[in-house]
């Protein structure tokens, strides 16, 4: 008898010890954004944030996507989603972002991020994750231009905790 | 923890077997006192696991096919094996594959069960090697971006295969094997599993094995069952 005991207790054991591994946990780490921070083009080593910072994507046609969560507000740095079909992104970063009457205020520069993608096995519930390695990235020059220098830090995306971008303004 | 685990199993697996030493040592000690002339059927039995075959036309997303036998050694114990092939898709929300392949297992059998005369049932618990052979199908996979809202979902459907892969594992079984007609028997048993070893693929997982099953991220365990026709040709008798 105790050496039926001994092997249910076995079998009770192992059901109780299998865990739900079919979904994805939320704390999971995600495919990263880029992260760039900004500068002050008077003292290079000092953080500067940008008055009313917003960033609008653009997709391969221009066309402008909003982005999620993302708010108007006065920040130092900003995390940006690269397209995961595309080796290539755009952004419309605007200083002093206002809308009033749905009109537009502020000033608009273009930022174009080039990277290649690297997809890493995470888990049979979450799959895969990208992360990404900056080839480029370069500011559009505009007669009204508030970015004016950049340098890329960290050129592997695997995480939002670093700066991968320096900008100065 | 992970230690522990194993540890603790391995602690089981030799319980289990002093016990069956012990079980044997009493059988020696008891034979002498048995006065009743009867006789067993000693054999090959073989037989196919329904279960597989029931949910080959179940489900769609497996193909399973199973031949089992044993060998009657002594009078509680079988030498005992199954040779199968399974192909098995697993999904989640965010992965695909498809797991293929044959393995053979390899082992005892010990029957605990003291049967009346006549009767010749199992109530056994089992030991095995298994070993297989597959190939793993990686089919597509969405990657996992919690800021895909801005840029839409990016499901890949690239598919790639992992072929020549193998994996061996320790199996310890309990079961039942029911005389319903003449050397017909019919039997259902319970598979816990430890992964040896496994060759794993580049860049992916083993999410399924076929012989062993699914695997868990927790650690190296696996569950199966059996349910199992089989039909023993009896060879020679021998006194009880």
């Amino acid at each position: 008898m105790k050496k039926h005991y001994l092997i249910f207790s076995l079998i009770a054991w192992l059901f109780i010890s299998c865990e739900k591994d079919d979904v994805c946990p939320a704390t999971t780490q995600t495919t990263p954004r880029v992260i760039i921070e900004f500068y002050d083009i008077a003292a290079p080593d000092e953080i500067k944030a940008v008055p009313g910072l917003f960033a609008i994507g653009l997709d391969s046609n221009a066309n402008e996507v909003t982005i999620h969560n993302e708010l108007v507000s006065t920040r130092s740095s900003i995390a940006l989603p690269l397209q995961n079909n595309s080796n290539q992104t755009q952004f419309k970063l605007y200083e002093s972002y206002d809308l009033i009457d749905s009109t537009v205020s502020g000033n608009p520069d273009i930022i174009t991020i080039t990277y290649d993608i690297e997809s890493l096995y995470i888990s049979r519930a979450c799959g895969y994750i990208n992360n990404y390695s900056i080839q480029t990235f370069s500011i559009a020059s505009d007669n009204d231009q508030w970015m004016i220098n950049s340098e890329i830090l960290i050129t592997q995306i695997t995480n939002e905790n670093e700066i991968h971008i320096k900008v100065l303004h | 923890m992970k230690m522990k685990s194993i540890s603790k199993y391995f602690i089981s697996t030799l319980g289990c077997l002093s016990l069956l030493i012990s079980l044997n040592a009493q059988e020696v000690e008891t034979k002498a006192s048995d006065s009743i002339m009867v006789q067993e059927k000693y054999g090959l039995r073989l037989g196919v696991d329904l279960s597989k075959v029931t949910r080959s036309f179940l489900e769609t997303d497996y193909m399973g096919f199973e031949i089992n036998g044993d060998y009657r050694l002594l009078k509680r114990l079988y030498v005992a094996g199954e040779i199968g092939s399974e192909k098995k898709t697993s999904n989640t929300n965010y992965l695909s594959s498809t797991a293929k392949g044959t393995y053979l297992k390899a082992g005892v059998d010990y029957n605990m069960y003291e049967n009346w005369a006549g009767m010749e049932n199992l109530i056994y618990s089992g030991l095995r090697f298994g070993f297989s052979n597959f190939t793993q199908t990686l089919n597509s996979y969405t990657i996992y971006d919690t800021n895909s809202l801005t840029w839409g979902q990016n499901e890949v459907v690239d598919t790639e295969s992992f072929s020549g892969l193998t994996s061996g594992w320790i199996e310890i079984l309990l079961g039942i094997k029911t005389e319903v007609l003449n050397n017909l028997f019919i039997g259902f048993n319970l598979q816990i599993k430890a992964r040896l070893f496994e060759s794993e693929p580049d860049n992916f997982e083993n999410i399924y094995i076929p012989g062993f099953g699914r695997t868990y991220d927790s650690g190296k365990f696996g569950i199966g069952f059996g349910y199992n026709i089989s039909y023993l040709i009896p060879l020679y008798k021998r006194d009880r």
